[in-house]
């Protein structure tokens, strides 16, 4: 389901700079990433070209210096049309006249199942008392790697920045991640797109190289990506971080490996990964040097020797086979594992892939959570949530249904200014969040997005906190699905939550995860 | 020289003893066949393995020089970015993978997907290769001095594969090209560096067809 035609721009000429001075402003035309405006060079008259390709990300009416835009969303295609929406039939010819599919970025569109129907169970009287929320306090700590390694990697919010590549997005955006996981004690990651020098000093809290003072208190952590493309890695680089992440999948593409197209990759880019400027940096879906579970045993134990045993080694899945997958990695080696759902996002993806390929943010916790109770190591391994997590109710719901963390990929990118246009893949990003160029970066500065990151972050973290203690917990440790309800059949189906008002599981969930899908223990 | 023996040791353990007594001159290591990531991640020094090495031999290598007197397993100099690796008899799937700089040469036959993802290493196999070699290179030379298997130098994007034997079928965008004078000194200078009894003038060589072969 794409977005095209689902729009309606219109622009009041009585205030429109251009209508009443044509060639005297631009603006709209400039910020679009779609095309939707043209300015006739020779009348200077600005037209609205294109008004299909319009995604509704009002990107245009924002950066209006006249307010003259308004983008009505044509709802009622939706429902008289369906299936053939405008949309429908605009991909159709597309194809037809290019031979191509379509290519986009950031995430899945439209209604998935999602947090939305699952709602909090507050304490009252007969269950333990609650917390309070201004005179108690509250355990938010997660520690990675505990038993297992010499420097645990320690969260003090159960939060981190998914891995999101240098290339994929600005350098700046990258630097401003570093800054807010340093103003907030989380942990960021580089992604596959190797390291920018920067990121290890602005993560843990340092301005610059020497880290003679601290400038970000409490400092932050570096996770390092270890991936099928291996861009601008080498035994240093594995050893730059306070954690190495082996990326198996993500949500927006599981099996299929990571998109950079050539646009993107300019003269830094190209520095970093140690690739040719303007190639398109396609990774592959799976390790070439990984052929059996044995192997990948082996690149776990050897990943620990370069490291010497001091980090952990974290996995991250797309949303498959959740049980299957957290037992693999769980055999492999893993410290933490980091499943992304079905909405997870990305910097470009082929259409079809983002949105019609995986499994649900909600249905791949449960089955995670019974994977690590079967081999005894719930808790103890970390279960992270990723995709489609925008606030700390969906955090909450998340660590109740057993995750130790989440992570915020696409909300760590709305809280820099992105708008969701879809257009991560063109490199036109107008906030300088996904964009390489120069022009757009400049409008984003590093230490103003820490900020802005850090802000979203402590807010969500007293949200948690909130409904953690009105739940009757004083540690996010202690949560557990008992504190969540879902409010109606297919969430309680996909879920195996208590249905609310029923009070009880689905009958086929009454033997747990185990009576529904035949994997596990019971 | 110093001689660690591997038999039924853990890779840690073995590894450890490695780095502490490179400083002191070669190491020799025996027994090693059933280790898998021997010579990780080294930065100095020099290594021989006497007999034959498990997988992913001198994985991350960033400066050492690892010598194997007999084959290699899977991966060998997986994801290097300096130093030297030889393997005086064969070696398995996949030699000199993702390899973003440094030296490999095989003395015998290498496996599948062999170079593939070369990002700027020099792989030499004075044998054959098997199927898919260089697959998806991304810059620096793979020199065969026998011959490959199908789907040869498939999807290469940029570098230079050198071939003096035959291919049993070529892989997508690639082109032949005419050997220059500095091919075929470069040639010579890796022949003589190595040993290898082998004569650059008959070899052909392939470069990608096209710089973006997926998106327009």
């Amino acid at each position: 389901m794409g977005v095209v035609g689902a729009f309606c721009v219109s622009v009041n000429r009585e205030i429109c700079i251009n209508a009443q001075m044509p060639g005297k402003c631009a603006t709209c035309a400039e910020v679009c990433p779609h095309g939707v405006y043209a300015l006739d060079v020779e009348t200077g008259q600005m037209q609205i070209q294109n008004f299909n390709a319009c995604v509704g990300c009002r990107i245009c009416a924002e950066f209006c210096p006249a307010n003259a835009i308004r983008i009505n969303p044509a709802e009622s295609e939706y429902i008289s049309r369906y299936p053939w929406t405008f949309s429908a039939i605009e991909e159709v010819h597309h194809k037809a006249q290019t031979g191509e599919y379509l290519l986009r970025g950031f995430g899945t569109q439209g209604p998935t199942p999602n947090f939305d129907m699952i709602t909090v169970v507050p304490s009252q009287i007969a269950s333990e008392a609650p917390r309070d929320k201004y005179r108690e306090e509250c355990n938010m700590q997660v520690i990675i790697g505990e038993d297992t390694c010499e420097k645990p990697m320690i969260l003090k919010l159960p939060f981190v920045w998914p891995a999101m590549s240098f290339g994929a997005l600005s350098k700046e955006a990258k630097l401003a991640l570093a800054i807010g996981a340093a103003m907030t004690g989380i942990a960021t990651n580089t992604g596959e797109g190797g390291l920018l020098p920067e990121e290890m000093w602005l993560s843990r809290g340092y301005a610059d190289e020497k880290r003679k003072q601290k400038k970000w208190e409490p400092g932050g952590s570096l996770v390092v990506q270890w991936s099928t493309g291996r861009w601008g890695v080498s035994a240093e680089y594995v050893n730059s971080g306070d954690a190495v992440e082996v990326k198996i999948g993500q949500g927006a593409k599981p099996g299929m490996g990571g998109h950079l197209l050539g646009a993107k990759v300019t003269e830094a880019v190209s520095e970093v990964r140690g690739i040719p400027v303007g190639s398109d940096a396609l990774s592959p879906c799976r390790y070439y040097d990984v052929q059996t579970m044995d192997d990948m045993k082996h690149m776990v134990s050897f990943l620990r020797d370069v490291t010497e045993h001091k980090f952990p080694i974290l996995f991250k899945l797309g949303p498959s086979r959740p049980y299957a997958d957290v037992a693999a990695c769980i055999e492999a080696g893993a410290d933490a594992i980091s499943i992304d759902g079905l909405v997870g996002g990305t910097g470009c993806s082929p259409d079809l892939v983002t949105q019609g390929v995986g499994i649900p943010t909600i249905a791949c916790i449960p089955p995670a959570v019974q994977a690590l109770k079967d081999y005894g190591v719930y808790r103890k391994v970390k279960l992270i949530a990723l995709g489609g997590i925008r606030n700390g109710l969906d955090a909450f719901k998340a660590m109740a249904m057993g995750a130790d963390a989440v992570g915020f990929g696409s909300a760590a990118e709305v809280a820099l200014g992105c708008r969701v246009c879809y257009a991560c893949h063109k490199g036109n990003c107008p906030y300088g969040i996904t964009s390489q160029k120069e022009e757009f970066r400049a409008r984003l500065d590093p230490v103003e997005g820490g900020e802005r990151l850090a802000n979203f972050i402590r807010a969500t973290g007293e949200e948690v906190k909130i409904l953690t203690m009105l739940s009757g917990h004083s540690s996010i440790a202690d949560l557990s699905p008992e504190d969540l309800r879902a409010m109606d059949l297919n969430t309680a189906a996909l879920t195996g939550l208590k249905l609310a008002g029923f009070e009880r599981p689905l009958p086929m969930w009454e033997d747990g995860f185990v009576g529904v899908s035949g994997n596990g223990k019971k | 020289m110093k001689t660690i023996d591997a038999k039924s040791k853990e890779l840690r353990e073995v590894n450890g003893a490695l780095r502490e007594s490179l400083n002191g001159g070669p190491v020799e290591i025996k027994n090693a066949e059933d280790l898998h990531g021997l010579a990780a991640g080294l930065n100095r020094g020099e290594v021989v393995v006497r007999g034959s090495a498990g997988d992913y031999l001198g994985v991350l290598n960033s400066g050492g020089t690892i010598r194997v007197t007999k084959n290699a397993g899977k991966y060998v100099a997986d994801n290097m970015t300096d130093g030297v690796i030889i393997i005086e008899g064969n070696a398995d799937y996949g030699v000199g993978q993702y390899c973003y700089g440094g030296t490999v040469v095989v003395h015998g036959n290498a496996g599948d997907f062999t170079a593939t993802m070369n990002k700027g290493a020099t792989i030499i196999v004075n044998g054959d290769v098997g199927d898919e070699a260089g697959t998806y290179m991304l810059a620096g030379d793979l020199v065969v001095v026998g011959n490959a298997g199908e789907n040869f130098a498939n999807y290469l994007i940029r570098g230079d594969i050198y071939i003096g034997g035959e291919w049993k079928s070529l892989g997508h965008n690639t082109k032949l090209k005419s050997l220059t004078k500095k091919d075929i000194g470069k040639l010579e200078k890796y022949f003589e560096a190595h040993g290898l009894d082998a004569d650059p003038t008959g070899f052909k060589k392939i470069v990608a067809a096209s710089e973006k072969p997926f998106y327009h």
